[in-house]
């Protein structure tokens, strides 16, 4: 095992393989930062430079690309709150709300910081953990994984707002998203649903004209009724001295980066949940991490914590991995295409994967490894100047915001229905910005809408309702239940400790 | 009773629900369970949100984990800036439609900046050719993204006239 890992190792730095690596983090550097274009479709069309290169090179190349996409997107989603990718859309919420209060450096700190640490968590879990992960993984069927979308929607349901109506104004965005998600063809009876006879609806509303729209609008909205820079009229000389804070909260909150690093390393080998899924799964329970009201109302407007946690889950990445490079049973979209070189290069993934090719399977993880350091390096250099580009005037920069929104939605299937999604979703943002409808449920039960009701419907057919007494599934049902319960249970525990603290006459 | 703008919504997500619901009805079982399971809960949801808020007394706002738009004292100020920038916004998706995005990025930008922003003619020419160059240097020459024709250019080559 010990020799396997060291020729992982030695395999990545070989100078043509590092020198692949090298080029494939360049590219995820920037494929990253820009709005729309993904990490999958950018592994999609780096499969023709591979048919030439040894495993030993394409992995590097590939990996190095793939590993980095999530690091750099968190860059644009702090500076101008327009997703760099979809699975960097939680890191918004209270990442750019810092940038607006002049603390861009140190969300950058913190996000950059968290997604290195999450990646390397999530690296060694890959190393550790294929053995135990398989029958963990093959022990979880569409009841529980559909019990496990409930669970996931209850936590961001119910955290989302405070008061006594979050949970219900939570779930009914839930609601809305799931309902969204239905649009297109129906897999199960092939009736089309919803499409009001427009072919470009039929494969559903896509993902990505819809975040970048729900999200990036309303800040350009925003960004014009202040009339000021992101960073308001504060001095630029803030800005530049925030990202070793940023750096140094990680390292305070480091259980919390554990956790959420867990987290995401759970959800990312659970097949087809995604990175998607892992970031507001890690921002839900980050919320949970404060301890009173007033704290927890802190989250949306720039609390450290709320950056770390979504940040922290970059370990989906590496924990992707195990069901695509164990079982041949690819994680997301991603992951996907990532299969698809494993059989370009005449790799079957599976028990190979553990024995005769461990060394390439270690390579990948270091690969992880490399290619986030060497990422987040190379930006803590000049994260300061990025930062500072939060106090560029809104006039000037809001043409360049509204281009790469346009354009980040466009190019999701390069069809005149991408912008008008994004222009509707853009408009449905506006509107749950202005009247306090959150949008985290919404995102989450639009993102997951397919797999629930394709769990849903095989547990259905298969169990009828059976499976509502499955053991995995009450317990995570029991969970869920808790987890709604869980601000009332809180804010008792505070009213009853406040009660013994108060002076007493 | 008086509708804010909260109860609005919550009844738009309302009808949207009962919507799926009565749609759903006509679909075959396999189409129509998950709609089903999905649409009554909303439509009972936001019923009950719709008649919390309509009847609620205080204007209190809810506190939800999402930003907030700016407070700001002048509220004529911000209903003007609001609809000026949803008309720049649509003002950039018509000229993408009529004219494609090669040419209505640079168009967009400097109209933008001069008119909208007031800029001065160095830094818009300046932006502008940034914003072409970047545009094209990377999506069109590097990326490759096939951007579609404007509606203009689509009608000109329909009349055999090619630029």
């Amino acid at each position: 095992m010990f020799d396997s890992l060291l020729d992982g190792l030695l395999l990545v730095l070989q100078w043509k393989a590092f020198l692949y690596l090298i080029i494939g983090a360049f590219i995820g550097y920037w494929v990253g930062i820009l709005p729309g274009i993904g990490g999958a479709t950018t592994l999609a069309l780096m499969m023709p430079f591979i048919y030439k290169m040894t495993p030993a090179e394409a992995f590097p190349f590939l990996m190095g690309m793939h590993s980095v996409v999530q690091t750099t997107g968190d860059i644009t989603s702090v500076l101008f709150g327009v997703p760099g990718e979809a699975t960097t859309v939680a890191i918004i919420l209270d990442g750019h709300a810092m940038a607006k209060k002049g603390e861009a450096g140190r969300a950058l700190g913190a996000a950059l910081t968290s997604a290195l640490l999450g990646a390397l968590i999530g690296a060694a879990f890959l190393a550790i953990c294929i053995p135990i992960v398989r029958p963990l993984v093959l022990s979880f069927g569409s009841p529980e994984m559909f019990m496990v979308i409930i669970l996931g929607l209850t936590c961001i349901s119910t955290l989302s707002g405070q008061g006594k109506r979050s949970l219900l104004v939570g779930l009914m965005c839930a609601g809305l998203g799931f309902i969204i998600s239905l649009v297109g063809q129906d897999r199960q009876a092939g009736i089309l649903r919803f499409t009001f006879g427009q072919l470009y609806l039929w494969n559903g509303v896509p993902l990505i004209p819809m975040v970048v729209g729900l999200f990036a609008i309303p800040e350009i909205v925003e960004l014009a009724i202040q009339g000021t820079a992101i960073a308001g009229d504060l001095p630029s000389g803030k800005l530049v001295k925030g990202v070793m804070q940023g750096v140094r909260d990680t390292f305070h909150y480091i259980f919390l980066t554990v956790r959420c690093s867990l987290i995401g390393t759970f959800i990312g080998v659970m097949p087809g949940l995604g990175g998607s899924v892992a970031q507001w799964v890690a921002y839900a329970h980050a919320t949970q991490s404060a301890k009173t009201p007033e704290e927890r109302a802190g989250f949306g407007k720039g609390d450290v914590r709320g950056i770390i946690g979504p940040g922290a889950a970059n370990s989906k990445e590496g924990a992707g991995l195990i069901p695509t490079v164990a079982f041949g049973i690819p994680a997301s979209t991603s992951t996907a295409v990532l299969l698809g070189a494993f059989f370009i290069l005449g790799i079957v993934p599976g028990p190979d994967m553990l024995t005769k090719y461990l060394p390439v399977t270690f390579s990948l993880v270091w690969t992880i490894v490399i290619a986030n350091i060497l990422v987040v390096a190379a930006s803590l250099l000049f994260l300061n100047k990025l930062a500072g580009m939060t106090t560029i005037r809104g006039t000037l920069i809001i043409p360049f915001l509204l281009l790469l929104t346009f354009i980040g939605g466009y190019t999701a299937s390069n069809d005149i229905g991408d912008l008008i999604v994004t222009l509707l979703a853009g408009g449905l943002g506006y509107l749950m910005v202005k009247y306090g409808f959150p949008r985290p449920p919404f995102v989450l039960g639009f993102i997951l809408g397919h797999l629930a009701e394709t769990y849903f419907y095989i547990s259905t057919t298969r169990y009828e309702l059976e499976w509502l007494y499955r053991p995995k599934v009450l317990v995570i049902l029991a969970l869920a239940v808790l987890v709604a319960l869980y601000p009332s249970i809180q804010k008792k525990r505070l009213a009853g400790r406040e009660a013994l603290h108060a002076p007493k006459g | 009773m008086r509708l804010k703008g909260r109860a609005m919504m919550s009844f738009c997500i309302m009808l949207v629900g009962a919507g799926v619901v009565i749609q759903a009805a006509q679909w075959p079982f396999k189409a129509a369970l998950f709609p089903l399971i999905v649409g009554v809960p909303v439509f009972l949801l936001a019923l009950i949100d719709f008649l919390l808020a309509a009847f609620e007394k205080s204007d209190k706002e809810h506190a939800t984990i999402d930003f907030k738009f700016s407070g700001h004292e002048d509220k004529a100020l911000v209903r003007k800036r609001t609809v000026s920038i949803f008309f720049w916004i649509l003002g950039f998706f018509f000229l993408v439609i009529f004219v494609g995005f090669p040419i209505a990025v640079p168009l967009f930008v400097f109209c933008y900046l001069k008119l909208g922003g007031r800029e001065g003619w160095l830094v818009t020419l300046t932006a502008t050719f940034i914003s072409w160059a970047t545009f094209y240097g990377l999506f069109v020459w590097f990326l490759n993204v096939p951007f579609m024709e404007g509606l203009i250019q689509k009608a000109f080559t329909a009349l055999g006239v090619h630029g």
